[in-house]
């Protein structure tokens, strides 16, 4: 049973991540230096069969230009290997690894994600992401932008404060079983509903807990995946759209790119048993669930999502761990994991994975 | 000894871009006192764009039109806590407001007082700033229908340039490597770490052998001698930018510390003239009577500056520089 690889098919075969640290005090390249080890001696392999390594990274968040060539010493500089790096989540730099081994030429690649953004405000990093001419100047942050469509998506009758509230009570409840998070627990959603406003209509604890950590696949080709694994966890679907970034022209309480990254990733093809969302917002898991089409057979970030902890930068990439790490237990046979990059869910990517031969 | 203070410092960048044709008169027109949108087909659009968000054909300047001064709200959010590079430093809300004569929302601030003011639907209303460059932040928005006359301003260029001045703070505590070799510094000693992967010594440490992914801790820390080769150099003649402070020729040098497997790099020398600067030449560093430092940081690569006076000859012959060339970066 299960999915039938074929040659060119690629597959997650180790996964590796730090914990999501308040603030972590040694240098970002020793967090990835422990993921890569980790995946490296659990695959059994050297760093020189990789083929290809790639990194999504900030330098903005540690405010250390050129971040990102240290962060190559932490996934082994020696021996040298094509190396690429994306200023996003790693988990859009697993799009690129994905790619790159369709290649043929090569039948490993390592992918990390890796973010230390304690030393800043990581909201007066991030409204750079906005139009340079005409909304950065204002500074309007990925949490004000947040505050808007949460408070679009009330508006239009499509959630209520209390449906919101209900998405932190359960991220958190199921972050009691994730070692990794950084907050977990019980919560009713009264308590949560009785805090002040941060930005109206969401409260402080309707924003992801920023931290510091770090992320790590290493995916592999059918026949190198079959040798060095027995629970190969294939890459079924994988797509990533863009709506614009004149948020004056788009439908916030709706997110189309992740309608047609859906589509085209297949997740209505099939059952799915488990889904792990990019949730830095409480509100946008019910954006997310209506646009991937998730109903209540699927359940949604058992980990606990970002809202127990969010190691930015690798936060969208976890997410593909955590499914990946459901699927090669036999926990789930199909699942779907989502990463998101820009204000109010602006870029999506979706991958859908499954277990199989 | 004290723990040195954690690291605070502001990262900026100033950028400047050209506004090209559609952007310029929009920001000229809010520097003169009044609020273009774009028609593109049967739209029209505040901000306004260089193409048809459908088709990505080219809209140009002439398809403008003036819109507000009058708008309303559609979303908003109330920012109980204003960040530093909020436009208002009191609670304010970021809003979505359609424009009178626009079809689609224009991203902006409104000076409510209070969130009880704020409802989907509200009117709301542009105020320009008494000072004005031709800038999105030269307008904000208030509650209410009427109209203010903007104040007149000296200028009469096209906006054709922005700038923007982008910075982040960074606050962080020293990591514990750095901790260590700068509180060395401070007592006239150079710690590096000896690799238990391979046994060599890395000056200044960045905590880690990076040839072969090995986190180091104090157990690794070994001393070396403030004295060594220098492996490469070049002349830098700074030229002006933002934030430089030199203004005269100096030479830039790598030095191998005796005992070290890695370079220093950055050391500046400026008491060595630079026709008398070779590589394998033997310098000893010449620590400052009363050492302190301001730069204390995470990312050094060499030794700060405020702890030496000055590098000088030690007087011995100098290295063949074939036996350093694999340390000349």
């Amino acid at each position: 049973m299960g999915f039938e690889p074929q040659e060119n098919d690629i597959a997650i075969i180790g996964v590796a991540q730090t914990d999501a640290h308040a603030r972590y005090d040694g240098p970002e390249v020793v967090m990835i230096m422990e993921c890569v080890n980790q995946l490296l001696g659990d695959a059994g392999i050297e760093r020189g069969d990789v083929g290809f390594t790639i990194a999504g990274s900030c330098d903005y968040l540690s405010g250390m230009p050129f971040a990102f060539v240290s962060n190559v010493d932490g996934m082994g500089a020696w021996p040298p290997v094509y190396e690429s790096h994306v200023e996003m989540d790693g988990a859009f730099a697993l799009f690129e690894a994905w790619l790159r081994l369709q290649m043929g030429d090569i039948d490993v690649a390592m992918v990390v994600g890796s973010g230390k953004s304690s030393p800043c405000n990581a909201r007066e990093v991030f409204h750079l992401q906005a139009d340079p001419y005409v909304v950065a100047p204002l500074g309007i942050d990925p949490d004000a932008m947040a505050g808007i469509q949460a408070q679009a998506l009330i508006q239009a009758g499509k959630a209520t404060e209390a449906d919101i509230a209900d998405v932190v009570v359960r991220s958190r409840s199921n972050a009691a079983a994730n070692p990794h998070a950084q907050v977990s627990g019980d919560v009713s959603a009264e308590d949560l509903m009785s805090a002040p406003y941060d930005m109206a209509p969401l409260r402080a604890h309707d924003v992801s807990p920023k931290a510091d950590g770090a992320a790590a696949i290493l995916i592999a080709r059918r026949d190198r995946a079959l040798e060095l694994t027995d629970s190969p966890v294939w890459i079924t679907g994988l797509d990533h759209r863009i709506d614009s970034h004149h948020a004056g022209l788009r439908d916030l309480t709706d997110s189309p790119s992740t309608r047609l990254a859906a589509a085209g990733a297949g997740v209505g093809d099939g059952a799915v048993d488990v889904a792990e969302l990019h949730v830095i917002h409480s509100h946008e898991e019910i954006i997310l669930r209506d646009a991937l089409g998730l109903d209540d057979a699927t359940t949604i970030n058992p980990s606990g999502g970002p809202l127990a902890g969010d190691p930015v930068m690798a936060t969208g990439l976890t997410r593909i761990i955590e499914v990946a790490k459901r699927v090669a237990e036999g926990e789930a046979s199909r699942g779907v994991a989502h990463a998101t990059s820009g204000a109010a869910l602006q870029q999506n990517l979706v991958c859908v994975l499954e277990g199989g031969s | 000894m004290a723990d040195l203070p954690d690291i605070d410092f502001t990262l900026e960048f100033p950028y400047t871009r050209t506004t090209g044709p559609v952007i310029g008169p929009f920001l000229t027109g809010l520097r003169d006192g009044r609020i273009l949108g774009t028609r593109v087909g049967d739209q029209v659009i505040c901000p306004p764009v260089e193409y048809d968000p459908d088709s990505g054909a080219t809209v140009g300047p002439e398809n403008l039109v003036e819109v507000g001064p009058v708008g309303t709200v559609d979303a908003w959010t109330w920012v109980a806590e204003p960040t530093s590079k909020h436009p208002l430093d009191t609670p304010f809300a970021f809003a979505q407001i359609k424009l009178d004569g626009a079809d689609t929302t224009m991203l902006h601030a409104v000076d409510a007082g209070s969130i009880d003011a704020m409802s989907t639907g509200m009117r709301v209303v542009v105020r320009f700033n008494e000072d004005r460059v031709g800038s999105v932040t030269d307008v904000h928005f208030v509650p209410g229908e009427e109209a203010a006359a903007p104040s007149p301003v000296d200028a009469d260029e096209d906006v054709e340039i922005m700038e923007h001045l982008i910075g982040v703070r960074i606050q962080e505590p020293l990591q514990p490597h750095r901790q260590r070799f700068l509180q060395g510094l401070l007592q006239k000693k150079i710690i590096g770490q000896r690799s238990p992967a391979d046994g060599k010594v890395h000056v200044p440490s960045r905590g880690y052998d990076a040839i072969n992914r090995v986190p180091m801790s104090d157990a690794d820390d070994v001393e070396v001698e403030g004295r060594g080769t220098v492996t490469s150099f070049t002349e830098i003649t700074p030229i002006q930018y933002h934030g430089q402070t030199e203004t005269e020729p100096y030479i830039r040098c790598s030095i191998l510390l005796d005992g070290a497997d890695s370079t220093i790099g950055g050391v500046d020398v400026r008491h060595i003239p630079i026709d008398e600067f070779r590589v394998g030449m033997r310098l000893e560093v010449v620590w400052r009577d009363d050492i302190s430092f301001d730069d204390a940081d995470n990312r050094g690569y060499g030794l700060n500056e405020g702890v030496y006076e000055r590098w000088e000859s030690t007087g011995e012959p100098d290295v063949d520089p074939e036996l350093v060339k694999e340390h000349n970066f």
